[in-house]
Protein backbone atom coordinates (compact mmCIF):
# COMPACT_ATOMS: atom_id res chain seq x y z
CA UNK A 1 0.00 0.00 0.00
CA UNK A 2 2.54 2.43 1.41
CA UNK A 3 6.43 1.55 0.07
CA UNK A 4 9.74 3.17 0.88
CA UNK A 5 12.58 2.20 -1.55
CA UNK A 6 15.46 3.40 -0.17
CA UNK A 7 14.51 6.54 0.85
CA UNK A 8 17.47 9.21 1.31
CA UNK A 9 16.50 12.59 2.31
CA UNK A 10 19.54 15.32 2.96
CA UNK A 11 18.63 18.82 4.91
CA UNK A 12 22.06 20.90 3.45
CA UNK A 13 24.66 18.63 4.89
CA UNK A 14 22.67 16.76 7.23
CA UNK A 15 20.89 13.53 6.59
CA UNK A 16 17.72 13.27 7.90
CA UNK A 17 16.69 9.53 6.36
CA UNK A 18 19.00 7.26 5.71
CA UNK A 19 18.18 4.48 3.09
CA UNK A 20 14.56 4.21 4.86
CA UNK A 21 12.81 1.01 3.23
CA UNK A 22 9.82 -0.42 4.48
CA UNK A 23 6.39 -1.61 2.84
CA UNK A 24 2.96 -0.77 5.07
CA UNK A 25 0.22 -3.77 3.82
CA UNK A 26 -3.34 -2.57 3.31
CA UNK A 27 -5.51 -2.49 6.57
CA UNK A 28 -2.36 -2.18 8.74
CA UNK A 29 -1.60 -0.41 12.00
CA UNK A 30 1.93 0.84 11.03
CA UNK A 31 3.56 2.71 14.26
CA UNK A 32 6.54 4.79 13.87
CA UNK A 33 8.28 5.83 17.41
CA UNK A 34 11.29 7.18 18.19
CA UNK A 35 13.13 9.75 19.89
CA UNK A 36 12.48 13.64 19.08
CA UNK A 37 14.66 14.59 16.50
CA UNK A 38 14.38 11.33 14.91
CA UNK A 39 13.17 12.14 11.44
CA UNK A 40 9.65 10.62 12.06
CA UNK A 41 7.65 14.21 10.87
CA UNK A 42 10.11 13.51 8.04
CA UNK A 43 9.11 9.81 7.12
CA UNK A 44 5.25 11.17 7.48
CA UNK A 45 5.85 14.04 4.80
CA UNK A 46 7.18 11.81 2.35
CA UNK A 47 4.22 10.11 2.26
CA UNK A 48 1.99 12.79 1.31
CA UNK A 49 5.19 14.44 -1.10
CA UNK A 50 5.05 17.35 1.18
CA UNK A 51 8.90 16.23 1.00
CA UNK A 52 10.68 14.74 -2.08
CA UNK A 53 12.94 12.13 -1.04
CA UNK A 54 16.71 12.97 -2.51
CA UNK A 55 17.35 9.17 -3.13
CA UNK A 56 14.93 6.83 -3.64
CA UNK A 57 10.92 6.27 -4.21
CA UNK A 58 7.83 6.44 -2.45
CA UNK A 59 4.58 4.16 -3.73
CA UNK A 60 1.36 4.53 -3.01
CA UNK A 61 -0.12 1.48 -4.16
CA UNK A 62 1.41 1.01 -7.64
CA UNK A 63 1.89 4.87 -8.59
CA UNK A 64 4.92 6.48 -7.16
CA UNK A 65 3.71 9.76 -5.25
CA UNK A 66 7.39 10.83 -4.98
CA UNK A 67 7.39 11.73 -8.74
CA UNK A 68 3.69 12.31 -9.58
CA UNK A 69 2.78 15.92 -10.40
CA UNK A 70 -0.53 18.19 -10.83
CA UNK A 71 -3.31 15.92 -11.39
CA UNK A 72 -1.95 12.93 -10.43
CA UNK A 73 -0.84 14.32 -6.88
CA UNK A 74 -4.23 15.38 -6.53
CA UNK A 75 -5.81 12.15 -7.08
CA UNK A 76 -3.07 10.51 -5.15
CA UNK A 77 -3.72 12.99 -2.06
CA UNK A 78 -7.10 12.47 -2.21
CA UNK A 79 -7.16 8.84 0.04
CA UNK A 80 -5.10 10.50 2.21
CA UNK A 81 -6.21 12.12 5.87
CA UNK A 82 -3.58 13.57 7.66
CA UNK A 83 -3.21 15.12 11.17
CA UNK A 84 -0.38 17.34 11.70
CA UNK A 85 1.50 17.65 14.23
CA UNK A 86 0.46 20.53 15.35
CA UNK A 87 -3.34 20.29 14.48
CA UNK A 88 -3.32 22.78 11.40
CA UNK A 89 -6.37 24.01 12.32
CA UNK A 90 -7.21 27.74 9.99
CA UNK A 91 -7.68 30.04 12.56
CA UNK A 92 -10.14 32.24 11.21
CA UNK A 93 -13.03 29.40 10.96
CA UNK A 94 -14.83 27.92 13.31
CA UNK A 95 -14.08 24.40 15.05
CA UNK A 96 -17.29 23.37 12.82
CA UNK A 97 -15.99 25.58 9.53
CA UNK A 98 -12.42 23.59 10.02
CA UNK A 99 -13.58 20.38 9.69
CA UNK A 100 -16.43 21.08 7.32
CA UNK A 101 -13.49 22.25 4.92
CA UNK A 102 -12.31 19.36 2.94
CA UNK A 103 -16.36 18.78 2.75
CA UNK A 104 -17.01 21.93 1.25
CA UNK A 105 -14.64 22.34 -0.87
CA UNK A 106 -13.89 18.86 -2.39
CA UNK A 107 -17.76 17.59 -2.24
CA UNK A 108 -21.51 18.75 -3.44
CA UNK A 109 -22.70 17.68 -0.17
CA UNK A 110 -25.51 19.86 1.13
CA UNK A 111 -25.49 22.14 3.83
CA UNK A 112 -27.42 19.23 5.99
CA UNK A 113 -25.48 16.91 5.29
CA UNK A 114 -22.22 18.50 5.82
CA UNK A 115 -23.66 19.29 9.12
CA UNK A 116 -24.35 15.64 9.94
CA UNK A 117 -21.07 14.27 9.20
CA UNK A 118 -19.58 17.09 10.78
CA UNK A 119 -21.42 16.38 14.26
CA UNK A 120 -20.04 12.46 13.63
CA UNK A 121 -16.64 13.03 13.30
CA UNK A 122 -16.35 15.59 16.32
CA UNK A 123 -18.48 13.17 18.31
CA UNK A 124 -16.04 10.37 17.36
CA UNK A 125 -13.17 12.33 18.66
CA UNK A 126 -15.17 13.23 22.26
CA UNK A 127 -15.27 17.10 21.11
CA UNK A 128 -19.30 17.76 21.21
CA UNK A 129 -20.41 21.57 21.81
CA UNK A 130 -17.28 23.31 20.56
CA UNK A 131 -18.52 23.06 16.99
CA UNK A 132 -19.06 27.36 17.22
CA UNK A 133 -15.84 28.06 18.97
CA UNK A 134 -12.89 29.54 17.27
CA UNK A 135 -9.32 27.47 17.61
CA UNK A 136 -7.87 29.64 19.61
CA UNK A 137 -10.53 29.13 22.30
CA UNK A 138 -8.76 25.10 22.53
CA UNK A 139 -6.71 24.01 24.28
CA UNK A 140 -4.13 22.26 22.24
CA UNK A 141 -5.04 18.50 23.01
CA UNK A 142 -8.38 19.72 21.63
CA UNK A 143 -7.03 21.25 18.92
CA UNK A 144 -5.44 18.50 18.10
CA UNK A 145 -8.85 16.32 18.13
CA UNK A 146 -10.33 18.93 16.00
CA UNK A 147 -7.24 18.05 13.46
CA UNK A 148 -8.46 14.49 13.88
CA UNK A 149 -11.95 14.71 13.22
CA UNK A 150 -10.83 16.86 10.34
CA UNK A 151 -8.57 14.13 8.88
CA UNK A 152 -11.13 11.26 9.21
CA UNK A 153 -14.21 13.57 7.98
CA UNK A 154 -13.91 12.78 4.32
CA UNK A 155 -13.73 8.74 5.50
CA UNK A 156 -10.27 8.58 3.73
CA UNK A 157 -9.16 5.09 3.52
CA UNK A 158 -5.11 5.61 4.25
CA UNK A 159 -4.68 7.97 7.61
CA UNK A 160 -1.52 9.42 8.77
CA UNK A 161 -1.15 10.78 12.34
CA UNK A 162 1.02 12.24 13.68
CA UNK A 163 1.10 12.33 17.41
CA UNK A 164 -2.47 11.73 17.68
CA UNK A 165 -2.18 11.33 21.59
CA UNK A 166 0.84 13.88 22.60
CA UNK A 167 -0.46 16.20 25.00
CA UNK A 168 -4.37 14.36 25.99
CA UNK A 169 -5.26 12.67 29.07
CA UNK A 170 -5.00 9.16 29.63
CA UNK A 171 -8.28 8.97 29.22
CA UNK A 172 -8.93 10.65 25.89
CA UNK A 173 -5.70 8.92 24.86
CA UNK A 174 -6.97 5.21 24.81
CA UNK A 175 -10.24 7.12 23.12
CA UNK A 176 -8.18 7.99 20.52
CA UNK A 177 -6.41 4.18 20.52
CA UNK A 178 -9.74 2.43 20.35
CA UNK A 179 -10.54 4.73 17.20
CA UNK A 180 -7.80 4.43 15.56
CA UNK A 181 -8.47 0.44 16.46
CA UNK A 182 -12.26 0.48 15.26
CA UNK A 183 -11.59 2.45 12.27
CA UNK A 184 -9.10 -0.54 10.82
CA UNK A 185 -11.72 -3.38 12.15
CA UNK A 186 -14.58 -2.02 10.80
CA UNK A 187 -13.01 0.19 7.21
CA UNK A 188 -10.14 -1.45 7.01
CA UNK A 189 -8.37 2.02 7.22
CA UNK A 190 -4.46 1.77 6.81
CA UNK A 191 -3.19 4.07 9.47
CA UNK A 192 0.52 5.27 9.60
CA UNK A 193 1.09 6.36 13.63
CA UNK A 194 3.68 8.45 15.03
CA UNK A 195 3.87 8.26 17.92
CA UNK A 196 6.03 8.95 21.64
CA UNK A 197 3.83 7.48 23.41
CA UNK A 198 4.65 3.53 23.60
CA UNK A 199 1.56 1.97 25.62
CA UNK A 200 -0.25 2.77 22.54
CA UNK A 201 2.21 1.90 20.29
CA UNK A 202 2.24 -1.26 21.85
CA UNK A 203 -1.27 -1.81 22.17
CA UNK A 204 -2.89 -0.12 18.35
CA UNK A 205 0.38 -1.33 16.30
CA UNK A 206 0.60 -4.45 13.63
CA UNK A 207 3.97 -3.48 13.66
CA UNK A 208 6.24 -0.82 15.10
CA UNK A 209 9.08 0.31 13.12
CA UNK A 210 11.61 2.62 15.53
CA UNK A 211 13.75 5.72 13.49
CA UNK A 212 17.06 6.59 15.46
CA UNK A 213 19.10 9.53 13.40
CA UNK A 214 16.96 8.78 9.99
CA UNK A 215 17.73 5.15 9.98
CA UNK A 216 15.41 2.23 10.62
CA UNK A 217 16.63 0.36 13.36
CA UNK A 218 14.04 -2.46 14.46
CA UNK A 219 10.81 -3.02 12.97
CA UNK A 220 9.04 -6.02 14.48
CA UNK A 221 4.98 -6.74 15.41
CA UNK A 222 4.58 -5.27 19.35
CA UNK A 223 5.48 -8.69 21.22
CA UNK A 224 8.57 -9.12 19.18
CA UNK A 225 9.34 -5.36 19.54
CA UNK A 226 9.56 -5.82 23.83
CA UNK A 227 11.72 -8.39 22.86
CA UNK A 228 14.21 -6.52 20.94
CA UNK A 229 18.30 -7.14 21.43
CA UNK A 230 18.89 -3.63 20.09
CA UNK A 231 20.23 -1.21 22.69
CA UNK A 232 18.51 1.97 21.63
CA UNK A 233 15.45 0.07 21.61
CA UNK A 234 16.03 -0.92 24.88
CA UNK A 235 16.56 1.95 26.45
CA UNK A 236 13.53 3.32 25.01
CA UNK A 237 11.16 0.88 26.32
CA UNK A 238 13.60 1.01 29.84
CA UNK A 239 12.87 4.27 30.25
CA UNK A 240 8.84 3.64 29.88
CA UNK A 241 9.10 1.37 32.02
CA UNK A 242 7.79 -1.47 29.32
CA UNK A 243 9.61 -4.82 29.75
CA UNK A 244 7.09 -7.46 29.77
CA UNK A 245 3.94 -8.14 27.64
CA UNK A 246 1.51 -7.67 30.19
CA UNK A 247 1.51 -4.18 31.11
CA UNK A 248 0.53 -3.26 27.84
CA UNK A 249 -1.74 -6.20 26.16
CA UNK A 250 -5.87 -6.07 26.00
CA UNK A 251 -6.17 -9.11 24.10
CA UNK A 252 -7.19 -7.56 21.12
CA UNK A 253 -3.75 -8.38 18.96
CA UNK A 254 -5.30 -11.70 17.63
CA UNK A 255 -6.45 -10.01 14.16
CA UNK A 256 -2.80 -8.75 13.96
CA UNK A 257 -0.94 -12.12 14.66
CA UNK B 1 -0.65 24.53 -10.59
CA UNK B 2 1.79 26.00 -8.12
CA UNK B 3 2.97 24.14 -4.91
CA UNK B 4 2.83 26.60 -2.51
CA UNK B 5 4.61 24.51 0.30
CA UNK B 6 8.42 24.65 -0.38
CA UNK B 7 10.69 22.32 0.92
CA UNK B 8 13.49 23.73 3.02
CA UNK B 9 16.69 25.04 0.85
CA UNK B 10 20.21 25.36 2.21
CA UNK B 11 23.14 26.49 0.20
CA UNK B 12 26.30 26.10 0.51
CA UNK B 13 28.43 28.79 2.20
CA UNK B 14 29.36 30.91 -0.82
CA UNK B 15 32.88 31.22 -1.67
CA UNK B 16 33.68 34.74 -1.92
CA UNK B 17 31.81 37.88 -2.44
CA UNK B 18 30.94 37.77 -5.90
CA UNK B 19 29.31 34.34 -5.21
CA UNK B 20 27.04 35.66 -2.89
CA UNK B 21 26.04 38.29 -4.95
CA UNK B 22 25.32 36.49 -8.20
CA UNK B 23 23.53 33.92 -6.24
CA UNK B 24 21.28 36.86 -4.57
CA UNK B 25 20.76 37.73 -7.77
CA UNK B 26 19.93 34.56 -9.22
CA UNK B 27 17.26 33.81 -5.85
CA UNK B 28 15.36 37.15 -6.84
CA UNK B 29 14.71 36.39 -10.18
CA UNK B 30 13.26 32.81 -9.31
CA UNK B 31 11.61 34.43 -6.79
CA UNK B 32 9.87 37.42 -9.20
CA UNK B 33 9.61 34.20 -11.64
CA UNK B 34 7.52 32.57 -8.93
CA UNK B 35 5.57 35.86 -7.71
CA UNK B 36 4.48 36.27 -11.28
CA UNK B 37 3.32 32.20 -11.80
CA UNK B 38 1.38 32.82 -8.34
CA UNK B 39 -0.70 36.02 -10.54
CA UNK B 40 -1.20 34.22 -13.27
CA UNK B 41 -3.04 31.36 -11.05
CA UNK B 42 -4.85 33.98 -9.12
CA UNK B 43 -5.82 36.06 -11.90
CA UNK B 44 -7.48 32.64 -13.66
CA UNK B 45 -8.77 32.42 -10.06
CA UNK B 46 -10.91 35.33 -10.64
CA UNK B 47 -13.35 33.54 -12.20
CA UNK B 48 -14.50 32.03 -8.73
CA UNK B 49 -15.19 35.47 -7.44
CA UNK B 50 -18.99 35.09 -6.87
CA UNK B 51 -18.63 31.41 -6.67
CA UNK B 52 -20.65 30.73 -3.33
CA UNK B 53 -17.71 29.15 -1.71
CA UNK B 54 -15.55 32.14 -2.43
CA UNK B 55 -17.82 34.76 -1.94
CA UNK B 56 -17.65 35.41 1.77
CA UNK B 57 -14.10 35.26 1.94
CA UNK B 58 -14.08 38.03 -1.04
CA UNK B 59 -16.46 40.34 0.87
CA UNK B 60 -14.37 39.93 3.69
CA UNK B 61 -11.46 41.06 2.31
CA UNK B 62 -13.27 43.67 0.51
CA UNK B 63 -14.38 45.27 4.01
CA UNK B 64 -11.10 44.71 5.27
CA UNK B 65 -8.90 46.38 2.29
CA UNK B 66 -11.60 49.03 1.49
CA UNK B 67 -13.15 50.17 4.84
CA UNK B 68 -10.77 49.49 7.56
CA UNK B 69 -8.02 51.36 5.89
CA UNK B 70 -10.13 54.63 4.97
CA UNK B 71 -9.82 56.63 8.32
CA UNK B 72 -5.63 56.87 7.71
CA UNK B 73 -6.08 57.36 4.23
CA UNK B 74 -8.37 60.67 4.39
CA UNK B 75 -6.05 61.78 6.67
CA UNK B 76 -3.41 61.56 5.24
CA UNK B 77 -4.97 62.76 1.61
CA UNK B 78 -6.22 66.19 3.04
CA UNK B 79 -2.66 67.29 4.41
CA UNK B 80 -1.12 66.02 1.13
CA UNK B 81 -3.44 68.23 -0.81
CA UNK B 82 -3.36 70.83 1.74
CA UNK B 83 0.77 70.87 1.77
CA UNK B 84 0.21 70.88 -2.00
CA UNK B 85 -1.67 74.21 -2.35
CA UNK B 86 0.54 75.75 0.33
CA UNK B 87 3.68 75.15 -1.03
CA UNK B 88 3.03 75.93 -4.79
CA UNK B 89 0.58 78.90 -3.49
CA UNK B 90 3.46 80.19 -1.92
CA UNK B 91 5.49 79.87 -4.85
CA UNK B 92 2.65 80.97 -7.46
CA UNK B 93 1.71 84.13 -5.45
CA UNK B 94 5.19 85.66 -6.18
CA UNK B 95 3.88 85.86 -9.71
CA UNK B 96 0.29 86.86 -8.47
CA UNK B 97 -0.88 83.33 -10.08
CA UNK B 98 -2.11 81.87 -6.75
CA UNK B 99 -5.71 81.22 -8.63
CA UNK B 100 -3.50 77.89 -10.15
CA UNK B 101 -2.97 76.18 -7.21
CA UNK B 102 -6.30 74.57 -8.46
CA UNK B 103 -5.19 72.90 -11.38
CA UNK B 104 -1.58 71.93 -9.52
CA UNK B 105 -3.21 70.06 -6.83
CA UNK B 106 -5.91 68.67 -9.20
CA UNK B 107 -3.44 67.18 -11.52
CA UNK B 108 -0.80 66.00 -8.67
CA UNK B 109 -3.33 64.55 -6.65
CA UNK B 110 -5.31 62.12 -9.43
CA UNK B 111 -1.87 61.31 -11.14
CA UNK B 112 0.93 61.44 -8.84
CA UNK B 113 -0.02 61.28 -5.41
CA UNK B 114 -3.24 59.57 -4.65
CA UNK B 115 -2.01 56.34 -6.29
CA UNK B 116 1.13 56.88 -4.64
CA UNK B 117 -0.29 57.74 -1.17
CA UNK B 118 -2.50 55.10 -0.93
CA UNK B 119 -0.65 52.47 -2.30
CA UNK B 120 2.14 53.39 0.50
CA UNK B 121 -0.86 53.25 3.38
CA UNK B 122 -2.55 50.35 1.88
CA UNK B 123 1.22 48.42 1.29
CA UNK B 124 2.15 49.36 4.95
CA UNK B 125 -1.14 47.84 6.68
CA UNK B 126 -2.83 45.48 4.53
CA UNK B 127 0.07 44.24 2.73
CA UNK B 128 1.97 43.55 5.85
CA UNK B 129 -1.06 41.74 7.37
CA UNK B 130 -1.29 39.82 4.77
CA UNK B 131 2.65 38.53 4.83
CA UNK B 132 1.99 38.00 8.58
CA UNK B 133 -1.25 36.36 7.60
CA UNK B 134 0.22 33.59 5.31
CA UNK B 135 3.59 33.62 6.75
CA UNK B 136 1.90 32.35 9.94
CA UNK B 137 -0.28 30.05 8.45
CA UNK B 138 2.36 28.12 6.50
CA UNK B 139 4.73 28.04 9.96
CA UNK B 140 1.93 26.39 11.59
CA UNK B 141 1.48 23.89 8.53
CA UNK B 142 -2.08 25.30 7.82
CA UNK B 143 -0.78 25.59 4.34
CA UNK B 144 0.97 22.19 3.71
CA UNK B 145 -3.06 20.67 5.37
CA UNK B 146 -4.17 22.91 2.81
CA UNK B 147 -2.67 21.03 -0.10
CA UNK B 148 -2.65 17.81 1.40
CA UNK B 149 -6.43 18.13 1.45
CA UNK B 150 -6.36 19.71 -2.17
CA UNK B 151 -7.47 22.80 -1.46
CA UNK B 152 -5.14 25.07 -3.54
CA UNK B 153 -4.76 28.26 -1.52
CA UNK B 154 -3.98 30.55 -4.46
CA UNK B 155 -7.32 30.01 -4.72
CA UNK B 156 -8.68 30.03 -1.01
CA UNK B 157 -6.45 33.01 0.25
CA UNK B 158 -4.71 34.97 -2.68
CA UNK B 159 -7.50 35.34 -5.13
CA UNK B 160 -9.92 36.77 -2.49
CA UNK B 161 -7.00 39.51 -1.40
CA UNK B 162 -5.96 40.16 -5.01
CA UNK B 163 -9.37 40.89 -5.93
CA UNK B 164 -10.23 43.42 -3.29
CA UNK B 165 -7.07 44.91 -3.79
CA UNK B 166 -7.14 45.10 -7.36
CA UNK B 167 -10.48 46.99 -7.22
CA UNK B 168 -10.21 48.94 -3.66
CA UNK B 169 -6.92 50.61 -4.77
CA UNK B 170 -8.20 52.42 -7.47
CA UNK B 171 -11.91 53.57 -5.90
CA UNK B 172 -9.76 54.09 -2.74
CA UNK B 173 -7.06 56.47 -4.83
CA UNK B 174 -10.20 58.16 -6.44
CA UNK B 175 -11.18 58.84 -2.67
CA UNK B 176 -7.99 60.14 -1.66
CA UNK B 177 -7.73 62.61 -4.45
CA UNK B 178 -10.91 64.25 -3.83
CA UNK B 179 -10.15 65.08 -0.32
CA UNK B 180 -7.00 66.12 -1.52
CA UNK B 181 -8.22 68.54 -3.96
CA UNK B 182 -10.54 69.81 -0.82
CA UNK B 183 -7.58 69.82 1.25
CA UNK B 184 -6.28 72.20 -1.41
CA UNK B 185 -9.42 74.30 -1.93
CA UNK B 186 -9.34 74.91 2.02
CA UNK B 187 -5.62 75.98 2.43
CA UNK B 188 -6.33 78.13 -1.02
CA UNK B 189 -9.18 80.13 0.59
CA UNK B 190 -7.75 79.96 4.34
CA UNK B 191 -4.36 81.13 3.21
CA UNK B 192 -3.93 82.24 -0.12
CA UNK B 193 -7.15 83.98 -0.35
CA UNK B 194 -8.48 82.16 -3.41
CA UNK B 195 -12.04 81.50 -3.80
CA UNK B 196 -13.81 77.92 -3.53
CA UNK B 197 -15.66 78.84 -6.89
CA UNK B 198 -12.36 80.23 -8.78
CA UNK B 199 -10.17 77.15 -7.28
CA UNK B 200 -12.87 74.47 -8.62
CA UNK B 201 -13.14 76.15 -12.10
CA UNK B 202 -9.42 76.19 -12.43
CA UNK B 203 -8.80 72.65 -11.23
CA UNK B 204 -12.09 71.54 -13.42
CA UNK B 205 -11.31 73.38 -16.42
CA UNK B 206 -7.30 72.52 -16.61
CA UNK B 207 -6.85 68.91 -15.75
CA UNK B 208 -7.54 66.36 -18.22
CA UNK B 209 -9.54 63.17 -18.17
CA UNK B 210 -6.35 61.52 -19.05
CA UNK B 211 -4.90 62.38 -15.61
CA UNK B 212 -7.38 61.11 -13.74
CA UNK B 213 -7.02 57.44 -15.67
CA UNK B 214 -3.73 57.26 -15.25
CA UNK B 215 -3.93 57.77 -11.92
CA UNK B 216 -6.81 55.03 -11.91
CA UNK B 217 -4.51 52.71 -13.59
CA UNK B 218 -1.63 53.17 -11.86
CA UNK B 219 -3.75 52.40 -8.45
CA UNK B 220 -4.77 48.86 -10.06
CA UNK B 221 -1.25 48.26 -10.85
CA UNK B 222 -0.26 48.95 -7.61
CA UNK B 223 -2.69 46.99 -5.96
CA UNK B 224 -2.40 44.02 -7.88
CA UNK B 225 1.75 44.21 -6.80
CA UNK B 226 0.65 45.26 -3.07
CA UNK B 227 -1.09 41.67 -3.30
CA UNK B 228 1.49 39.43 -4.86
CA UNK B 229 4.34 40.90 -2.78
CA UNK B 230 2.85 40.69 0.15
CA UNK B 231 1.28 37.03 -0.82
CA UNK B 232 4.45 35.24 -2.21
CA UNK B 233 6.62 37.01 0.60
CA UNK B 234 3.78 35.09 3.22
CA UNK B 235 4.27 31.64 1.36
CA UNK B 236 7.93 32.16 1.55
CA UNK B 237 8.18 32.18 5.10
CA UNK B 238 10.44 29.94 6.99
CA UNK B 239 12.04 29.64 10.49
CA UNK B 240 9.22 30.06 12.93
CA UNK B 241 7.63 33.64 14.07
CA UNK B 242 11.56 35.09 13.47
CA UNK B 243 10.49 34.52 9.14
CA UNK B 244 7.09 35.81 9.63
CA UNK B 245 8.71 39.19 10.82
CA UNK B 246 11.00 39.01 8.41
CA UNK B 247 8.09 37.96 5.53
CA UNK B 248 6.31 41.14 6.87
CA UNK B 249 9.32 43.32 6.91
CA UNK B 250 10.41 42.10 3.42
CA UNK B 251 7.11 42.55 1.96
CA UNK B 252 6.64 46.33 2.75
CA UNK B 253 10.06 47.50 1.74
CA UNK B 254 9.65 45.22 -1.50
CA UNK B 255 5.88 46.62 -1.98
CA UNK B 256 7.49 50.67 -1.61
CA UNK B 257 10.41 50.39 -3.69
CA UNK B 258 8.22 48.71 -6.55
CA UNK B 259 5.38 51.21 -6.04
CA UNK B 260 7.77 54.14 -6.29
CA UNK B 261 9.99 52.70 -9.73
CA UNK B 262 6.94 51.33 -11.22
CA UNK B 263 5.39 54.59 -10.51
CA UNK B 264 8.18 56.61 -11.99
CA UNK B 265 7.85 54.12 -14.96
CA UNK B 266 4.36 54.57 -15.94
CA UNK B 267 4.29 58.28 -15.90
CA UNK B 268 7.38 58.51 -17.96
CA UNK B 269 5.56 56.11 -20.29
CA UNK B 270 2.32 58.02 -20.74
CA UNK B 271 3.45 61.07 -20.90
CA UNK B 272 6.47 61.32 -23.32
N1 LIG C 1 11.98 22.43 7.79
C1 LIG C 1 13.14 21.94 8.29
N2 LIG C 1 14.29 22.59 8.10
C2 LIG C 1 15.44 22.11 8.59
N3 LIG C 1 15.55 20.99 9.29
C3 LIG C 1 14.44 20.28 9.52
C4 LIG C 1 13.16 20.72 9.03
N4 LIG C 1 12.24 19.81 9.42
C5 LIG C 1 12.90 18.87 10.11
N5 LIG C 1 14.22 19.14 10.17
C6 LIG C 1 15.25 18.31 10.83
O1 LIG C 1 15.03 16.97 10.51
C7 LIG C 1 15.17 16.16 11.65
C8 LIG C 1 13.97 15.27 11.78
O2 LIG C 1 12.87 16.06 12.09
P1 LIG C 1 11.43 15.47 12.40
O3 LIG C 1 10.48 16.62 12.41
O4 LIG C 1 11.14 14.36 11.48
O5 LIG C 1 11.61 14.92 13.87
P2 LIG C 1 10.57 14.03 14.69
O6 LIG C 1 11.09 12.66 14.75
O7 LIG C 1 9.21 14.21 14.12
O8 LIG C 1 10.67 14.70 16.11
P3 LIG C 1 9.49 15.09 17.14
O9 LIG C 1 9.18 13.85 17.87
O10 LIG C 1 10.13 16.09 18.02
O11 LIG C 1 8.36 15.63 16.36
C9 LIG C 1 15.35 17.07 12.85
O12 LIG C 1 16.64 16.91 13.33
C10 LIG C 1 15.14 18.46 12.32
O13 LIG C 1 16.17 19.28 12.81
MG1 LIG D 1 7.52 15.26 14.61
Amino acid sequence: MIRFEHVTKYFGERTVLDDVSLDIEPGETFVIVGFSGAGKSVTLKHIIRLLTPDLGRVYIGAEAISEATGRDLELLREQFGVLFQGGALLEWLSVGENVALPLRERTAMTDAEIERRVQEKLKLVNLEGVMDAHPSELSGGMRKRVGLARAIVMNPHIILYDEPTSGLDPVTSRAIDQLIERMRQELNVTSVVVTHDLFSALSIGGRIAMISDGRIIEMAKPADFIKSKNEVVKSFLDAQYITKRGVWERGNHETHE
Amino acid sequence: MVMITREPEFFPPPINRLGQFGRNVLLTCRNAGRALLMLGEALLDLRFMFSQRSRPEVLHQFYVTGIKSLGVISVVAIFTGMILALQTGLELRKFGQEVNIGVAVMVSMLREMGPFMTALILAASVGSAIAAELGTMVVSEEIAALEVMSIRPVRMLVMPRLAALMIMTPILTFYASMLGVIGGGIVGLTQLGVSIPAYMDNAVRYAENKDLYVGLFKAFVFGIMITIIACHQGFSTTEGAVGVGRATRQSVIISFLSILVVGYIITRLLYE
